[in-house]
């Protein structure tokens, strides 16, 4: 019985710890050292350096700064500011027309970029001003970017799914590639729906363009080529094995920084910003990994995650229930903590129950990231909403509402995930290493 | 005491940097030696067997050599996530002890790992723990950047509680966080 109220109280001080402030990383370590101390007779400092030593002293995780230094480099290059004269020209034609930039430029952003908050912002302020002057809807523009900005998250390169990939010691290059068809099945709702919606307001959607001749689109399009070139080695190297995550990181940075070069968007103050910034995001990420690992280690001695695998087990809820459920309580969660944090503390605490019930650990991965997405967009922490309210000026709650289409469209994509989990875990199975 | 103080987190935070970029710097060499030596397998029907020796290993010691020595710097531009929900709301005096908890709490911890951290540091001196790669390198080497990471970091937690108690701002909520 005792353990019982030692581990609700564990929980209860973790939840205390983050609420009142106290560093994410900091938070995770004290309830860690807490937890071993009450529940084993390890010796707490010993346990807590080396887990942190060993944790961080990782060649798998080496992606992490690679990935997130080469989406700053290309985040500060001229590409942005070309993602619209490149894109404009090839979707004129669809219904909703040139609103589509948001989604596939968000799309193609999270390709090089793994970050929700910097694809939302690097789209949104080229997009926004561009399609507001054009006459488009307000609204609409305000909700597919929140909504486009998330598959940062789930477009390899992701560094959320290297985090879960390196908590969870799976392979990166499978969790990447798991997710490149659950982003293009994103990608093709989120279009979907702008294209019924357009049809049903044709009043709301400016007049067509004339329209551009194939060889004007390409010249248009320019100096897109090298980054769609980009993004096609760094994926396919991954998927056909040649490259570890790692190494395509690094070489995702190398011509990163040539194409920045060439574009004449690179000075010595800005590879050292860029370097330094990057840097400064990494090591917070990593600071979390560590103390994620400990209290894991701490969570392990207490048998948190064991026994409420067990009793999760004895209510014998099926797995669509279990996800359900789960789903609810993720959303819950992301009103309050940021994306990696959920991902850690899952890995720390629920994981062995997923496990239990079933269900596949690649599969889940995805599957936590689309419901991390839904979290960028739900007040009061959404950081895409903070981003676009950044950006428009506009009220937090007036953005998340816009947003609500897309939120619901994730909610479906979830749902589809879960009848269809072979969208997730048919390509790395025809990974060429497997 | 000031300036010494910026002075040691600007350098700590340029040593993260330097080591992020000499993870990059180690994995582009290695993996131009594996091209040129793919290449040179065609065309000489053997390969040569070009390579860094254990640079998976130098690549994760300069990964933990950034994510220790950059925690200061990061803290300091407000860069450590904080779930702000609450503090953002409480009003300025009530503010306050909740800051000097944070900082206190930090410290608290930072400066426990900091002490097992030296302990660690002289256990794999006392013992000559190597590395277990092809290069052998003496551990304690690359585990001095834990230590003196943590060491910054908890000066600089101490720094940040002792101005909160002054009265002041502390440094990280100056600066926002970055994307």
């Amino acid at each position: 019985m005792i353990e019982v109220w030692l581990s609700i109280g564990l929980v209860v001080t973790l939840m205390a710890l983050l609420g009142s402030g106290v560093w994410v990383a900091v938070a995770l370590t004290g309830t860690g050292i807490l937890g071993l101390a009450w529940f084993s007779e390890a010796p707490v400092g010993t346990v807590l350096v080396s887990t942190f030593w060993g944790g961080a002293d990782s060649w798998e995780l080496a992606a992490l700064p690679m990935f997130i230094w080469m989406g700053d480099i290309l985040f500060r290059s001229r590409l942005p500011e070309d993602m619209f004269t490149g894109i404009a020209p090839w979707i004129s034609r669809l219904p909703g027309r040139l609103m589509h930039v948001n989604i596939l430029g968000c799309g193609i952003f999270a390709a090089v970029s793994g970050s929700s908050a910097a694809t939302c912002a690097t789209i949104g302020r080229m997009s926004i001003p561009e399609l507001t002057k054009r006459g488009y809807d307000d609204r609409l523009i305000i909700g597919t970017l929140a909504g486009s900005g998330t598959l940062g998250l789930l477009i390899p390169p992701s560094i959320i799914l290297i985090v879960y990939g390196v908590a969870i010691e799976e392979s990166i290059a499978r969790l990447f590639i798991a997710g490149v068809l659950p982003g293009v099945m994103l990608i093709s709702l989120f279009m979907g729906y702008v294209m019924i919606w357009s049809l049903l307001h044709p009043d709301r959607v400016p007049p067509v363009d004339a329209a551009i001749p194939f060889g004007e689109r390409l010249y248009r399009s320019r100096r897109l080529i090298p980054v769609v070139l980009l993004i096609i080695g760094v994926i396919g190297s991954i998927y056909s094995g040649i490259a570890s995550p790692t190494a395509a990181a690094a070489v995702g940075v190398l011509i990163s920084l040539i194409i920045a070069s060439a574009q004449g968007g690179m000075s010595r103050a800005v590879f050292t910003d860029g370097l330094m910034n990057s840097m400064r995001t990494s090591v917070m990420i990593a600071f979390i990994l560590s103390g994620a690992a400990f209290l894991t280690v701490a969570m392990g001695f207490a048998g948190i995650p064991v026994k409420l695998a067990a009793w999760i087990g004895t209510m014998g809820l099926s797995q669509y229930e279990l996800l359900s459920a789960l789903t609810v309580f993720f959303i819950l969660m992301g009103c309050f903590l940021d994306g990696i944090s959920i991902v850690v503390l899952t890995t720390a605490i629920i994981l062995p129950m997923v496990e239990q019930a079933g269900i596949d650990r690649i599969w889940f991965g995805i599957y936590v990231v689309l419901v991390v997405e839904m979290s960028q967009i739900t007040p009061p922490v959404g950081f895409n909403l903070f981003v676009i309210q950044g950006l428009t000026g506009r009220s937090v709650v007036e953005i998340a509402r816009c947003a609500a289409p897309f939120f619901l469209l994730m909610v479906v994509a979830v749902a589809i995930l879960a009848l269809f989990p072979e969208i997730a875990t048919y390509l790395p199975s025809k990974m060429l290493d497997s | 005491m000031r300036r010494f103080l910026d002075r040691l987190y600007w350098l700590s935070g340029v040593l993260a940097g330097l080591f992020m970029f000499l993870i990059f710097a180690v994995i582009i060499t290695q993996v131009g030696l594996n091209a040129i030596d793919r290449i040179a397998g065609l065309a000489f029907g053997g390969a040569i067997g070009l390579s860094i020796p254990s640079y998976s290993d130098f690549a994760g010691f300069f990964l933990a050599a950034s994510s220790f020595l950059g925690l200061a710097s990061t803290l300091r531009h407000g860069a450590l996530i904080r779930v702000s929900l609450v503090i953002e709301r409480l009003p300025e005096a009530a503010r306050r002890p909740v800051e000097i908890w944070c900082c206190a709490v930090g410290a608290a911890i930072s400066g426990f790992a900091t002490y097992h951290s030296v302990l660690l540091l002289l256990d794999a001196y006392g013992y000559g723990e190597l590395s277990t790669g092809i290069v052998a390198i003496p551990m304690w080497i690359p585990q001095l950047s834990l230590v003196v990471g943590l060491a910054v970091l908890t000066i600089a937690l101490v720094d940040e509680l002792v101005a909160v108690l002054r009265g002041d701002d502390p440094v990280y909520r100056a600066e926002t966080g970055e994307l």
